[in-house]
Parts: structure tokens; sequence; C-alpha cells
């Protein structure tokens, strides 16, 4: 039957894509091509219903609905892998994004803070601890 | 003799710890005086204990997992003059320095390129019998790691000499990153030392510790990496 080797013709397709990790110009237009279809594809199912049972029967499947069915699941299936592949991709830019950020806005110890440091340079340290446990309620008094 | 550790660096990666944090540090620092702690989006006071204890703050705006923030973290440290030796180091205060101190060693030896702590190489320690079985069975169904004969993946010890430091980049921002970077080690045909840690199972580092459940994402995730 046709329907068959449409289908696993389909899932091979899906799997190439989910393999292939570069987000090309010429997989946007392919991607914009499939949906114009589709909407096309779309309309002419709601004017003429009686098509989709013509179409089921030219590939072999019984009724115009199980037609639809295998459609939808396939569609479905592009969709979710679409989506996930964004997902990732946006992921992947947050991740760099708050690094630099994280990298850019360092905090250095202060010079005595360590614990190995001078009493004197332990003193200091204390005071900006007192400091910012102030800064971080949101309490300081100033001076 | 007091050895010199001015060329080591400790990356911590810190996501609430509040309760331990500080106590951790003031440890650690006694022994290594260069640690950069990254705060992966905590929503405690994790950030204002480390601040002033002597280490190296650096914060993620947002939460993005335990790999991403050794990735920074790593990054960081890299950039810092002087860095040669990086040590990945839970905040939790379940490692010993002492360990951290051996496995420095063998770097500078120049008998690895890394080392890796594993908690199975010796006697079993104190690792609860179920954690044990999960935790050898994700280090013997992962190819890499048997290629390189590890006995424990998911060992939040781990140090590296500065050449492969240069090349580790952590994708998996989650938990899988343990996995992954074995991975690339088997990959990189560098030499791979495990030395046997001991880690302290306290009450607070066995309530915030991977639970079992998260042998199942580990593996997902692992089994989804190539194609994500």
């Amino acid at each position: 039957m046709i329907i068959k080797g449409l289908l696993i013709l389909a899932a091979v397709l899906l799997f190439v894509f989910f393999l292939r990790r570069s987000h090309t110009a010429r997989l946007q237009a392919f991607k914009r091509i499939g949906f114009t279809l589709f909407c096309l594809f779309g309309v002419i199912a709601v004017i003429q219903p009686d098509l989709m049972t013509w179409l089921a029967n030219r590939v072999g499947v019984g009724r115009g609905t199980d037609l639809l069915l295998y459609i939808l699941t396939v569609v479905f299936g592009f969709f979710s892998l679409n989506t996930y592949l964004r997902f990732k991709d946006t992921e992947r830019r947050l991740t760099r994004l708050a690094r630099a950020m994280a990298i850019r806005d360092a905090v250095p110890p202060a010079e005595g803070d360590s614990p190995g440091g001078s009493g004197v340079a332990d003193e200091a340290a204390q005071g900006r601890g007192v400091a910012l446990t102030q800064g971080g309620r949101g309490e300081g008094q100033g001076v | 003799m007091v050895q010199d550790f001015q060329d080591v660096w400790l990356v911590i990666p810190v996501f609430n710890e509040e309760t331990v944090i500080a106590d951790v540090l003031a440890h650690v620092l006694r022994t290594f005086p260069n640690a950069v702690c990254v705060d992966d989006g905590s929503s405690d006071g994790s950030a204002a204990r480390i601040l002033g204890s002597g280490a190296h703050l650096l914060r993620h705006p947002i939460n993005l997992g335990q790999g991403a923030a050794l990735q920074t973290g790593l990054s960081y440290a890299l950039a810092r003059p002087g860095a040669e030796y990086f040590v990945t180091f839970d905040a939790d205060g379940q490692h010993q320095v002492e360990d951290v101190v051996t496995m420095i060693g063998v770097l500078r030896e120049k008998e690895a390129d890394v080392v890796l702590g594993s908690r199975f190489l010796e006697a079993a320690h104190e690792v609860p019998p179920l954690k044990k079985l999960i935790l050898r069975l994700i280090a013997s169904l992962s190819r890499p790691s048997r290629t390189l004969g590890l006995t424990d993946t998911h060992n939040g010890l781990r140090a590296f000499n500065r050449a492969v430091a240069e090349k580790v980049d952590i994708t998996q921002a989650g938990m899988a990153h343990a996995s992954e970077l074995v991975d690339f080690l088997a990959r990189a045909n560098v030499k791979v030392r495990e030395v046997p840690v001991t880690i302290k199972y306290t009450e607070y580092s066995m309530s915030k510790g991977q639970s079992l459940l998260n042998g199942v994402n580990i593996i997902f995730d692992l089994a989804l990496r190539r194609r994500g």
C-alpha cells in the first residue's frame, strides 16, 4: 500500500531532521513551503470533503478521516521536533548570555578577605561583611 | 613543609547552600587560596555568605544547572593569571581537602592530565548500597567510561591540568554534564587517572544530593544528547 510507504518516509525524514542540528536558511525555506502547502490543503479539504476520501482511496486508506489522522500525526511529530530544537537552541544562547554576565560582574575577594590574612586585614573584612549584610537587607543607615 | 597551591583553582558550583557554604569555604581556603564560587541563581543567602569568605563570586542571573555553573567557573578560572590546575568541588562539604591535595600531586608529577575522584576504587567507604548499585550501573552502561576503565562517573571531585581545562566545553546544563565530561575525556586522548576519595555523607549532603530517580534523568539526557 502506498500509505505505508508514505508514512515510513515521513518518519525517516523526521529522524533525519532530528539528527541535523543546523538551522540553515534552506531548511527554513522548506519548512515555510511545507506550511503553505499544508494551509492550502486544509482549505481545499474543508471546501471539498469528498476529496479526502478520494485521496485516501488513492493511497490505500479506507476513509478520508483516517488519512487525516495519519497526516495529523506526522505534522504533530514535525511540530514537536521543531519546538524541541528551538528550545535547545534558546537554552544554549541563554546559557552563554548568563555566563558572560556572571563573568563580567565577578566579585573578587577584597584584600585581606582570605583567612590567611593579617589581623588588620581581617578587621577590614569584617567591616565589609557588616556593610554587605545591611545592603542585602536594604536597611543601610548611612554613616 | 607547606605546599604552595597558588596555581590551583577550585571551581565550586553553589545552589542554595546557605547553611554550609561559609564553613566549607573557610575550611578549603586554608589550603587552597584560590576558589571561585558560581552561585547558580540561588534563592537563599548563599551569595552573601560567599562574599567576604575570600572566594571569588560569580552569579548566574538565573538558574541554569550545575553543568553550566561548572563551565562558567572554569572559564573564569582559566582567565586568572598563573592558573595551572583546576578542580571541581562540591559546595556541600562532602569532599575532602586532603583528596584534592593528592589529586594535584598526581597532576604535578605529570602522571595524568585529568584526575577523577572515585568512591569505589578501594574499599567501599560509606556509600549507601542502593546508591552504589545505581552509580555503578550508570558507569558500566556508558561506553566511554568503560573505555577509560572508570568506576565512578558521577563524582563531583575532578582535577584538570590547564591543557585539558581549556578544551573542556560543558554544554549539558543539567546533571548529565558528568557523563558528557567522561565522553569528552574518552575522545580527547588524554591521560585519565582515578584516585580513591572519601565522601562524607552527612545528613545535609544526603538531603541535598542526587536522588536515585535522578539516575533515570541522567540516562535520558544522555540518550538524547547527540540529537539535541
